[in-house]
């Protein structure tokens, strides 16, 4: 093998309860590289980096950093064989001072027994200096701001004498200058020969500083390529993938001729969120959202709901002026809402099937106006049946289910409140092909019923089968709107791909 | 309706009945030293029932109607730090009241008051309103519960001392006394109040759906939130109520003594209270609660002191002698004991299956 390359990790596996998390993967890094590792969500990059990193542990294959097996129990251990990471949460303790931060753990000690603050400081500004920092080691982290901080935990995990960087979303809280920053600092890097891997879902900055990359997809292996192998269309289409056509006879309702506008949105937005977007569907219309992650599609269907106020602009529900302060003004309308995180936003952990479903209903009645308890089973009964939820009963906590199952039980919540309009945040993520089909069917249903359905997701297959209408989505505002019908996943990739370089310029200006 | 197993190992896991275990025990030792302990008379002259059971139901009124409203905070993942401190500014307020015009009133004691609802009513507002200053420092603030009602804590005894000008008044007016040391038939009226208030709040709470949202907004705020429930509204209402409830504790305690002692009124009852709580059942992490639980834990609290009180343990070796019997009770009700006891019973029960 070629002398320069640095880390070899063949034939990765990695199994956890019920998924294969990695399955056959191999990684090469070479020195005095910039490698980016990409992939949507759940895909494995973070699970190939916990391999490497020992957080998670291997079930086959070899990790070979410089012609050397190695097995990594633990971060400790890694960082000790030369592999530091820097992760997107900074981890230091903000009210340490930068030197501190630095050297925590292994501050230099006077006569063996007390910290030598002098030497301590000095050798943390010559760190600094290395970094074209100037800056006062002296003070708390806090002082600083976040892409300081940030370059202070890359300095820190470079300085235990690392061989390679890895930088899990290094850039998401950085602006535009921060970033110019952090790659001077990672050229210089790369100059001094380390091998740094790099993740993160800004295409533009990947094709900016990377020398290579390599994708992953749901735990394979899709390739390793020169940065000027894929162009970002290629990059965005082996990222997505095309999810085999396993779904049944789906067939998309027309939305009837006569329909009145149900909802309609115009120039809505919150600043640094969403710059101005207009939006509008009819009755029984299955409208998509598509675009990458942070393409602002969230934010805009959260100011539909009321989750986030919208800044400006005005929202219209069957023709009538509404003003959504909060998620409870908009479930008063009849607007329901699935959000993305189910764990966080969607699932109450703790509490019973039968109450996770009458919450909503619940709320709209007031705490005031109780269902009864009859009320209640008869409620969860007849969704757990039209859903086929798989439960003994509806006494289970909601936490014990399985993930299509909780899904499910989210969207009895919102079907139970006979909504108008309901919005779903990718309901189909991270759950399995079956229940992913059942829940596409009930979506269309409800749309048979005269329900406008609001559908985000990332997989454009399943937007493409299932809407009438696409609103594509990139950089914070919406870029085109195209017939379900006729279009094709190339098309959206085509204007997906293409503002990643022209949607860059106009936010500067913004 | 659908079945529900009572099968020993699913009781032997419920923190209750190991609350309820530990009393019994208590109450055995109680009886075996002092065997007249359980009996019950009615006094004759005043047609009072008086006896060593009466009086720690009757003492632990304070702790139950404050722990009411701290199962709620606790449910909710916070806790209510000022109850014992808001207990002095409704004596001292109270007091201050009946003692209005008191420069017309030669006789040294007996003040009555002109409207003497003022009296009643002004404390608990005031300690209403406290409370929801609790609940918008945390729900519109975002501040950690601890912090937020530490405020008060600190605070609320200067609060009670400027209101009485750092004096302790007393009065004798006998309508006030009766809140303390009065009776409705043969019950003592701290009781009545207590019996009153648990039952309210039982209803209150799961008669409607509030103590489903409370258990929701405790579990995970963010979804209830954007299930439709105004979750600042709930939480500002439990503080509130948390407050309203102290408010009537002060008013008990200072009829009891029928004087405001600003320095020693509710002292450690934020403690008692959530001690109650946990005892009861309810994690301090939030989620499900039960009232039930809580009474019975006050009961337990309160069965402790009575029993050092009655058997002549130095005044010293108070503190320490109630902290090992609740930590007994503790042990008792975690986790791998009840596991342990549950696996027992579940053996047993295959046993005389098999």
């Amino acid at each position: 093998m070629p002398d320069n390359i640095i880390l070899e990790m063949k034939q990765i596996e990695i199994t956890f309860p019920g998924v294969k998390a990695l399955d056959q993967v191999d990684f090469t890094l070479r020195k005095g590289e910039v490698h980016s590792l990409l992939g949507e969500n759940g895909a494995g990059k973070s699970t190939l980096i916990k391999c490497l990193t020992g957080v998670n542990h291997k079930d086959a294959g070899q990790i070979i950093l410089d012609g050397v097996e190695i097995n990594p129990q633990s971060p400790e251990q890694a960082m000790e064989m030369g592999i530091s990471t820097v992760f997107q949460e900074i981890n230091l303790c903000p009210n340490l001072t930068v030197a501190e931060n630095i050297f925590i753990g292994r501050q230099p000690m006077k006569r063996g027994r007390t910290i030598d603050w002098k030497t301590m400081n000095r050798r943390a500004d010559e760190l600094m200096e290395r970094f074209h920092l100037d800056i006062d080691v002296t003070r708390p982290l806090s002082f600083y701001s976040t892409a300081i901080q940030q370059m202070v935990s890359i300095a820190r995990a470079v300085d235990v004498k690392a061989k390679i960087l890895i930088l899990d979303e290094p850039t998401s809280s950085l602006d535009d200058n921060e970033v110019k920053l952090l790659f001077d600092v990672m050229r210089d890097l790369r100059e001094e020969g380390m091998g740094i891997i790099f993740i993160t879902h800004f295409l533009d900055q990947v094709y900016e500083i990377s020398d290579r990359m390599t994708i992953l997809r749901n735990g394979h292996l899709i390739g390793s390529y020169g940065i000027h192998d894929l162009n970002k269309v290629q990059l965005v289409t082996e990222m997505i993938g095309k999810d085999i056509d396993v779904i049944f006879n789906l067939k998309r309702a027309d939305v009837k001729a006569d329909a009145a506008y149900m909802l309609e949105a115009e120039h809505i937005g919150i600043p640094g969120k969403v710059k101005d977007i207009s939006v509008n569907i009819k009755e029984g219309e299955l409208l998509g959202f598509a675009g990458l992650l942070g393409s602002g599609r969230t934010e805009t269907a959260e100011m539909l709901f009321g989750a986030e106020k919208t800044a400006k602009g005005s929202i219209r529900k069957k023709g009538k002026d509404v003003s959504l302060k909060n998620p409870h003004d908009a479930i008063m309308e009849k607007i329901a809402f699935c959000p993305e995180d189910r764990k966080l936003d969607g699932i109450i952990g703790d509490l019973s099937i039968r109450e996770n479903i009458m919450l909503a209903v619940q709320a709209r009645r007031g705490f005031l106006h109780p269902m009864s308890r009859s009320e209640q089973e008869k409620l969860a009964d007849k969704y757990i049946k039209a859903l086929g939820i798989a439960t003994p009963d509806a006494e289970k906590k909601i936490a014990e289910l399985s993930g299509g199952n909780q899904q499910k039980v989210i969207l009895a919540r919102w079907m139970a409140t006979e909504p108008d309009v309901l919005i779903l945040d990718e309901p189909t993520r991270g759950i399995d092909v079956g229940a992913k089909a059942e829940i596409q069917r009930l979506m269309l249903e409800m749309c048979g019923d005269g329900v406008s359905v609001i559908f985000i997701s990332s997989e454009l297959d399943e937007i493409i089968r299932c809407s009438n209408r696409i609103v594509i989505m990139r950089d914070r505002e919406k870029v085109a709107e195209v017939d379900g019908a006729t279009c094709t996943q190339q098309n959206i990739l085509n204007i997906i791909a293409e503002g990643s370089v022209a949607g860059k310029d106009k936010e500067a200006g913004v | 309706m659908k079945k529900r197993s009572f099968n020993l190992a699913s009781l032997t896991r419920s923190k209750i009945t190991w609350a309820v275990v530990a009393e019994v025990l208590i109450l055995l030792v109680c009886f075996v030293i002092r065997p007249d302990f359980f009996s019950i008379k009615i006094q004759e002259s005043t047609g009072v029932l008086y006896g060593s059971l009466i009086d720690i139901v009757n003492r632990s009124a304070e702790i139950s109607i404050i722990a009411m409203g701290m199962t709620l905070a606790i449910a909710l993942g916070g806790t209510d730090l000022s109850v014992g401190a808001l207990v002095a500014v409704s004596g001292a307020m109270a007091l201050k009241l009946m003692r209005w015009d008191v420069l017309e009133y030669v006789t040294p004691g007996n003040y009555s008051v002109k409207p003497f609802w003022m009296a009643i009513l002004f404390p608990l507002i005031t300690c209403t309103l406290m409370g929801l200053f609790n609940g918008v420092l945390i729900a519109k603030g975002g501040m950690q519960p601890f912090i937020a009602t530490l405020i008060l804590m600190v605070s609320g005894r200067g609060i009670a001392q400027i209101l009485t000008d750092g004096k302790q008044f007393t009065t004798m007016y006998a309508p006030f006394k009766v809140i303390g040391q009065g009776n409705l038939g043969p019950i003592p009226m701290p009781i009545v109040i207590m019996a009153v208030v648990c039952i309210l709040m039982g209803l209150f709470v799961r008669k409607t759906a509030f103590g489903t949202f409370v258990e929701s907004v405790g579990v995970n705020r963010s979804a209830s939130r954007l299930s439709g429930i105004s979750s600042d509204a709930v939480i500002m209402i439990v503080y509130s109520i948390t407050g309203f409830l102290s408010g009537i504790a002060g008013l008990i305690y200072s009829s009891r003594i029928m004087s405001n002692d600003s320095n020693n009124a509710g002292i450690n009852y934020e403690m008692d209270a959530i001690l109650a709580v946990v005892i009861g059942g309810t994690a301090m992490t939030g989620g499900r609660f039960s009232l039930v639980g809580t009474l019975i834990g006050s009961i337990i609290i309160r069965t402790i002191v009575t029993f050092v009180y009655y058997f002549g343990i130095v005044a010293e070796a108070t503190m320490a002698f109630k902290a090992l019997i609740i930590a007994v009770v503790i042990i008792l009700q975690s986790e791998p004991v009840r596991e342990y006891f549950a696996r027992r019973s579940d053996k047993r029960a295959m046993v005389k299956r098999g």
